[in-house]
């Protein structure tokens, strides 16, 4: 199978159609974003209708919707971008534990029937304390993936049952459900049982959670070698395997390098580490503080993640370099990425442009 | 202030439906029923028909046999751009946070053009369905802490200070969301909360902007929308019209909109079920009279449900009694008709301006 290449939704206000931008200014744009005073969390449809256009034309089959209470809601986001693209897939993250299963699957379910089955859901437990406390949920980080599994049970009921759900849980219970509009799966890739389901975390609650009812499992890119155990677990379990990365690509490798370097901030007086420790109830992110940062090998760095967090590992080099990584991922058991870069706009079009191409190429060959 | 008219939102499928008989909420509930999709040719058609017949706002109603309300309300306003919506929304199935998360994007998305309709729920068993099984009176007690934090937050998240409370069904600490409501200088929806009981009309009085309910002659309504409008809460009222040229006219169209007893006896079992006390007010109206005032009449109740009851008369004579309604203190009105399309275009070319012509003198 080719591989699946998705790319993450630019923050509202970062795309400014006709406008340029420098790596730098991204960068800040989106490290701002949770602060006070940020445009982030007004919906900007001019910008994302733009940035769509040019991901479908680029060959990016969907665009990653983060949820946080920093940004809008993806659902909603999603029901007014459907109406402007034809073709792209929208993966919405969103929470278990802030609605109903019944509600979130008449929302999902129209959303679907209005996009022609172009939804996929990313689950996602929570990654802060503080943030879950702040939407009214206390559960601890065990008792969330507890949460989610009988979440997702239920919603599958939903989706396989011709929309009838019966359920008694610890946390959940349902009573003769019945949701009358249908998930539409027209251009799904998963027939007739609902959205494809992609878990993202790094802890065995996470990995047990995709196992049993995941599509794909997501997770920080890492070198192939270090991915390998989780990979053939998930292989083995008929689950598909996603990385989470962003890519610089530049003519020659030096450049790469220097562009990727020059982002890291320098008078940032440790505001942004402690931001990062917010996330405190996260093993992804509590494995990424402690591993250092540095370049983990030839392409793959993670200088940016003390400041930023775990998902600004990034792939650098030329295209050629990125394209081989991406094989070699392939040949590791890897079937979808969902990338970032600086700026968003440049990198998705140069991505489709230079990299993707290479890509097609060294699949049809081996 | 002139009186605000808003119309009931077409179900899927009922734009294109001819026939009173087709739409009456038995067959919506039936598994092949058209009402479960998503029909944006159809309603469409119905917002602009609505823009141009100076209705103010569309009320999306909340239930499993329809698609999701917000959502609709998104793709619905990103086609229109003067026609507010009344999103229902049940407000046990998701945390408030949630909610005025969904509520504000949506209000950025269409400015503003929008309203809520918070539902306690209507049936024990459709909640049940839900994951939701708390009795009557205590949903609404819960709805009571739902807005309370909603309100909280579109108080500019607890006024800087971020949104604590801690209550019985509902508990946060620090809640904030950061994408603002926006829309017509206010920070947050009108709210409306419908319902007869008098948790429900406890839950109106404190929480809402607006009581809604079914209409009934002015002299029955009088004292109590009196006792809304001395505390500031407007008072708008569910009601369907048939409007014709004259009254026999009328008469026979709204008699012509009897459906076949069949649909006549599911429906009164749909209603009987029910632990809603609006809807028991409803069926004992159809009852016991049938005619609960000369142009108001409850016989179509239970055919289509308990909002069925309905003004049947000249343009003249519904005029004079939406100013009749007017005097007691009602400001805002929720109508439907059948077919929806071709009445609320008659409402608004023959209705509406006798309305507005009476209020400038």
């Amino acid at each position: 199978m080719a591989l699946r290449f998705h790319w993450m939704l630019p923050k509202a206000g970062e795309v400014v159609p006709g406008a340029s931008q420098t790596p730098q200014e991204a960068l800040r744009y989106r490290a701002d974003s949770t602060t006070e005073g940020s445009t982030a969390p007004r919906p900007d449809l001019t910008g994302w209708t733009h940035f769509a256009r040019v991901a479908e034309h680029a060959g990016i089959e969907s665009v990653l919707i983060s949820f946080s209470r920093y940004e809008p809601d993806p659902l909603v986001v999603s029901s007014a971008l459907g109406c402007a693209t034809k073709k792209l897939t929208f993966m919405l993250a969103f929470r278990a534990g802030l609605t109903q299963p019944a509600a979130f699957v008449q929302q999902l379910n129209t959303l679907s029937c209005m996009l022609g089955g172009r939804v996929s859901l990313n689950l996602v437990a929570g990654s802060s304390l503080a943030e879950q406390r702040g939407y009214g949920d206390f559960l601890a980080h065990d008792d969330r993936y507890a949460r989610a599994e009988e979440f997702l049970t239920i919603c599958e009921q939903f989706w396989r049952n011709g929309g009838e759900a019966d359920f008694r849980g610890n946390f959940y219970c349902v009573e003769k459900g019945k949701v009358h509009t249908p998930y539409n799966t027209n251009g799904s890739a998963n027939g007739s049982r609902g959205p494809e389901i992609y878990i993202s975390g790094h802890s065995e609650p996470a990995l047990r959670l995709a196992t049993e009812h995941g599509s794909c499992w997501l997770r920080v890119a890492d070198t192939p070698e270090a991915i390998a155990p989780g990979v053939a677990r998930m292989r083995e379990a008929g689950i598909s395997v996603g990385l989470r990365l962003c890519i610089i690509a530049r003519a020659t490798h030096d450049e790469a390098v220097r562009a990727a370097e020059s982002l890291v901030p320098r008078d940032d007086g440790g505001g942004q580490a402690a931001s990062v420790k917010l996330k405190d109830d996260s093993l992804m992110h509590r494995q990424a503080a402690t591993n250092g940062s540095g370049w983990i090998s030839a392409n793959l760095w993670t200088g940016l993640v003390p400041f930023y967090g775990p998902v600004w590992t990034t792939l650098a080099g030329t295209p050629r370099e990125l394209a081989d990584t991406f094989l070699a991922w392939r040949d590791a058991g890897v079937e979808q990425f969902i990338l970032s870069g600086w700026p968003e706009l440049d990198t998705v079009e140069m991505f489709g442009r230079d990299v993707l191409p290479l890509i097609r190429e060294g699949e049809a060959c081996r | 202030m002139p009186l605000r008219f808003h119309w009931m939102f077409p179900k899927g499928g009922e734009v294109g439906m001819k026939t009173a008989q087709e739409t009456s909420r038995v067959l919506t509930t039936k598994e092949t029923s058209p009402a479960s999709m998503p029909d944006m040719a159809g309603w469409t058609t119905f917002a602009r028909a609505a823009e141009e017949a100076g209705i103010e706002s569309a009320l999306l109603s909340f239930s499993r046999y329809e698609p999701d309300t917000i959502l609709v309300a998104c793709a619905v306003g990103m086609a229109t751009t003067k026609l507010k919506t009344i999103v229902a929304y049940r407000s046990g199935l998701i945390q408030p946070a949630t909610f005025v998360q969904q509520i504000n994007t949506l209000s950025t998305l269409i400015q503003g053009r929008l309203a809520i309709n918070v539902v306690a729920g209507s049936s024990a068993a459709e909640q049940r369905g839900y994951g939701d099984y708390l009795e009557h009176d205590e949903r609404y007690a819960r709805a009571a802490e739902f807005l309370a934090i909603c309100r909280s937050f579109w108080c500019a998240n607890g006024n800087g200070r971020g949104v604590d409370f801690d209550g019985r069904y509902y508990r946060l600490e620090a809640g904030k969301i950061f994408t603002p409501y926006v829309g017509g200088g206010r920070s947050g929806p009108e709210i409306y909360v419908s319902g007869h009981s008098d948790a429900a009309r406890g839950l109106a009085m404190t929480q809402a902007s607006c009581w809604l309910r079914l209409i009934d002659t002015p002299e029955n309504l009088r004292s109590q929308v009196a006792t809304f409008r001395e505390a500031g809460r407007e008072v708008c009222l569910r009601l369907c019209v048939v409007s014709r040229p004259t009254s026999e006219e009328a008469l026979q169209a709204a008699l012509a909109l009897l459906p076949d007893e069949s649909i006549g006896r599911e429906e009164r079992a749909i209603l009987q079920r029910s632990d809603s006390r609006t809807l028991h007010d409803a069926l004992a109206a159809a009852d016991d009279r049938g005619w609960l005032g000369e142009h108001l009449w409850a016989g179509l109740v239970p055919y289509y449900g308990s909002s069925a009851i309905t003004l049947v008369g000249t343009p003249d004579e519904l005029a004079d009694a939406f100013m009749a309604y007017g005097e007691i203190g009602i400001t805002q009105f929720i109508i439907a008709g059948w077919p929806k399309l071709d009445e609320m275009v008659r409402f608004g070319r023959d209705v509406l301006p006798l309305v507005r012509l009476r209020e400038g003198s």
